[in-house]
């Protein structure tokens, strides 16, 4: 190792995000430790299915601007986006000029989706204009200032984990020295129908590794968090969060959108994530699992994470954050980056939301809390259609916590 | 270098760069009009009576998407029957700004007349963004990162560069990027009404590896990955690409008049631009006696002010391979 090399070890510096818990990272923090939201009934036309709930975005906490972007209309997704990518840059100290040099790698799945589906929806009243991906990353881009590069990174619901490695790795090789990562996905009816035609979503709500768990359940919203070097960080005098320490990824090849039940991708994703920051499994105190509340996934997840903790499964505390806000699609991975350094930073682990758990999902899941976090690393993990895994490590700044 | 801190970065005590560039040594497209990428370089080429999509009820081509078809028609030629030697630590890159719009505009007009009951459970894969990359995946069993960018017009020399950084990472030993862009009903009425008169329907596929890797399984560099530049503007995005190439510079693959336009030959090519542009470097390399091509997309001339892109430049710098010479032969085409 050299100088160099340690000075580009990646840290987070700033935090922001608009969920179903309310606007700013202060209220989400407040409200996970009190038990997350309930989700409420989308009130959409042709829904006609069995799943008709998601955790929703409360409408004040749902940003009026920016309107439009290079004449292109912007829906929630794109505007909750600018909200907490301000948040995190203000909350990182990082202003002014300074966000010129700011790149932004974006994840997203359906983007901009609401409002081409709003206007289809309508009867052909309006012709919807131009809405690719990338327009969110370009909001937010716009937004900010930023003259650096804008990367969309269109990884389904491990789009979150693979914007963080990208971003990672845009500073551990000196391509950049500050990046804003994060993700935004918001409410459509295709992205309901899609999982709801496929069996695999939760009438009630989410309920990860429940003995009677029938499904997955969207919400919407987004998170952004600042990445930078640990040179930079230290130049400019700013405080991180958690050193974003290993990060890696794999593909199952094995299904559109199931899970491998051999899991042997994620488990070496989780491998690969801990060799990459230096860790060995007993130096993680903590587990934000993808955790979906499908019944597959669940299960399948359990039985990695006995593979790479061994009998320390029973003692390790996992998480399950998607009980708490639904599952946030493409800012899933990034909901659970935000989580994993706030965990790391207050070194404390929210409660579970109540569960009776199911037998065959053989891990920990705290119901009293908040725990403190007892060892040093926080691992979390996001799979996504097109067996899509990633997972990746969060420790205290210089490796402490 | 797992265990350190910096970890895949740590750079040797040296200094020196852990790897050396890595190449291009296979390429592949499914273009409407063109049979491989020597094509690119011919603008009176004839082929214009292929269809990519023809095996669309072959083999693996059932019930998947235009792109995803697309892209592994175009995977499969890159391969040429080949198989990598290991799938295991070979990422998959796949580059779209558009692939899977009609599959999420075609749910949106079925759920408007005939509710959610009306979608098919078989099409639901194909609304994901990432659908084309999990299908390259699954053929050729490819268990490395599987990565789906999005950029806009940047996007494909951006999927090249990242294919790159993979290997410098040492997270894969080699990559297959694919850039795709299908002409489908709502992908044409977005190109009409932004003012495109001609766009692709097509997809190109690069196998990117480490020199030694390529080596190690015999197969030909045909270029070499030299330098990347990302910039608001196209100066600065060259001179980031070129900044350690002091020789002349021979073809530019770049929209505008004074090179090889591929955008005023094809039509708007979006994310499959940059894919393309590195496809014709390699056929050049092949013949003429040129030492490096500068790829260049996003500006003005590729319609990306109109596409509501994030508004970036990027540049590509391609180099002949140490190795290589005029000449080479056109592909076998086994498909």
């Amino acid at each position: 190792m050299t100088s160099g090399s340690d000075g580009r070890r990646p840290v987070l510096t700033g935090l922001g995000a608009v969920s179903c818990l309310g606007a700013g990272v202060g209220p989400y923090w407040n409200a996970l430790l009190a038990g997350g939201a309930a989700p409420r009934e989308v009130d959409l036309p042709h829904l006609n299915m069995r799943a008709t709930r998601m955790y929703r975005v409360p409408g004040a906490a749902v940003p009026e601007h920016p309107r439009r972007h290079a004449g292109v209309p912007l829906g929630a997704v794109p505007r909750m986006a600018v909200a907490a990518a301000l948040e995190a840059l203000d909350d990182a100290g990082i202003a002014g000029p300074d966000r010129a040099d700011v790149a932004v790698v974006m994840g997203s799945e359906m983007g901009n989706a609401s409002v081409q589906e709003e206007r289809r929806g309508a009867g052909g009243a309006g012709r919807p204009r131009w809405t690719p991906l990338a327009v969110a990353g370009a909001a937010v881009g716009t937004a900010i200032g930023s003259r650096r590069g804008n990367i969309g990174v269109g990884n389904a619901c491990s789009a979150g984990g693979y914007a963080l490695g990208i971003a990672s790795d845009l500073i551990r090789s000196g391509e950049a020295s500050v990046v804003l990562v994060g993700a935004a996905d918001g409410v459509t009816r295709v992205g309901m129908g899609g999982f709801d035609r496929l069996g695999a979503a939760d009438p009630q709500r989410c309920r990860p590794f429940a003995r009677d768990r029938a499904g997955t359940m969207f919400g919407d919203g987004a998170a952004m968090v600042v990445l930078e070097s640990t040179t930079h960080a230290r130049r400019r005098g700013a405080r991180a969060y958690a050193e974003l320490a290993g990060v890696a990824w794999s593909c199952d090849a094995r299904h559109p959108t199931a899970p491998d039940p051999d899991a042997a991708q994620l488990v070496r994703a989780m491998r690969e994530a801990l060799a990459d920051a230096g860790l060995r499994p007993d130096q993680v105190g903590c587990v934000l699992p993808h955790a979906t509340g499908t019944a597959l996934n669940d299960a399948v997840e359990s039985r990695a994470l006995r593979q790479v903790f061994g009998p320390g499964t029973d003692r390790l505390p996992l998480f399950a954050l998607k009980a708490m806000i639904g599952h946030t699609s493409a800012a899933a991975g990034i909901f659970a980056c935000l989580t994993a350094a706030l965990v790391v930073s207050r070194a404390r682990i929210p409660a579970n939301a109540p569960l009776e758990q199911d037998p065959d999902c053989a891990v920990w899941l705290p119901l009293e809390g908040p725990l403190r976090l007892e060892r040093p690393a926080v691992l979390a993990n996001t799979c996504a259609f097109g067996g899509n895994n990633s997972s990746f490590a969060l420790t205290g700044p210089g490796g402490t916590t | 270098m797992p265990g350190t801190p910096a970890g895949r970065w740590a750079v040797p005590p040296d200094g020196t760069p852990p790897e050396t560039s890595p190449v291009i040594t296979g390429c592949g497209l499914a273009v409407s009009g063109l049979r491989d990428e020597y094509d690119l370089l011919e603008p009176t080429a004839t082929g214009a009576e292929h269809d990519p999509d023809a095996g669309r009820a072959g083999p693996g081509m059932r019930h998947k998407d235009r792109a995803s078809r697309l892209a592994l028609h175009a995977v499969r030629r890159a391969l040429a029957g080949a198989a990598l030697p290991d799938p295991a630590a070979t990422a998959v890159v796949v580059s779209s700004n558009f692939g899977n719009l009609d599959t999420v505009c075609d749910f949106t007009d079925t759920i408007a007349a005939e509710t959610v009951t009306g979608l098919s459970p078989i099409r639901v894969p194909h609304m994901s963004s990432n659908v084309t990359a999990g299908w390259v995946a699954l053929e050729h069993s490819l268990r490395g990162p599987n990565i789906t960018l999005c950029s806009g017009t940047t996007s494909g020399l951006d999927a090249v560069f990242w294919a790159a950084t993979l290997l410098a990472a040492g997270r894969a030993e080699a990559a297959v990027v694919v850039g795709v862009e299908p002409d489908t009903a709502p992908v044409a009425r977005l190109h009409r009404e932004h003012g495109a008169r001609s766009w692709l329907d097509g997809a190109a596929c690069l196998i990117v590896e480490k020199p030694e890797h390529a080596r190690a399984r015999g197969v030909r560099p045909r270029a070499v990955i030299t330098g990347y530049g990302r910039a608001a503007r196209r100066d600065d995005a060259v001179r980031q690409a070129t900044k350690a190439y002091d020789r002349p510079l021979g073809l530019w693959v770049a929209p505008g008049p004074g090179g090889l336009d591929l955008t005023a030959r094809l039509g708007r090519c979006s994310g499959a631009l940059g894919v393309l542009q590195c496809a014709a470097a390699a056929a050049r390399f092949d013949r003429s006696a040129d030492d490096a091509v500068q790829a260049v997309a996003g500006d003005e001339h590729t319609g990306a002010r109109t596409e509501g892109d994030p508004g970036g430049v990027a540049a590509l710098l391609l180099t002949r391979p140490e190795s290589g010479h005029p000449g080479g032969d056109r592909h076998d085409i086994r498909v």
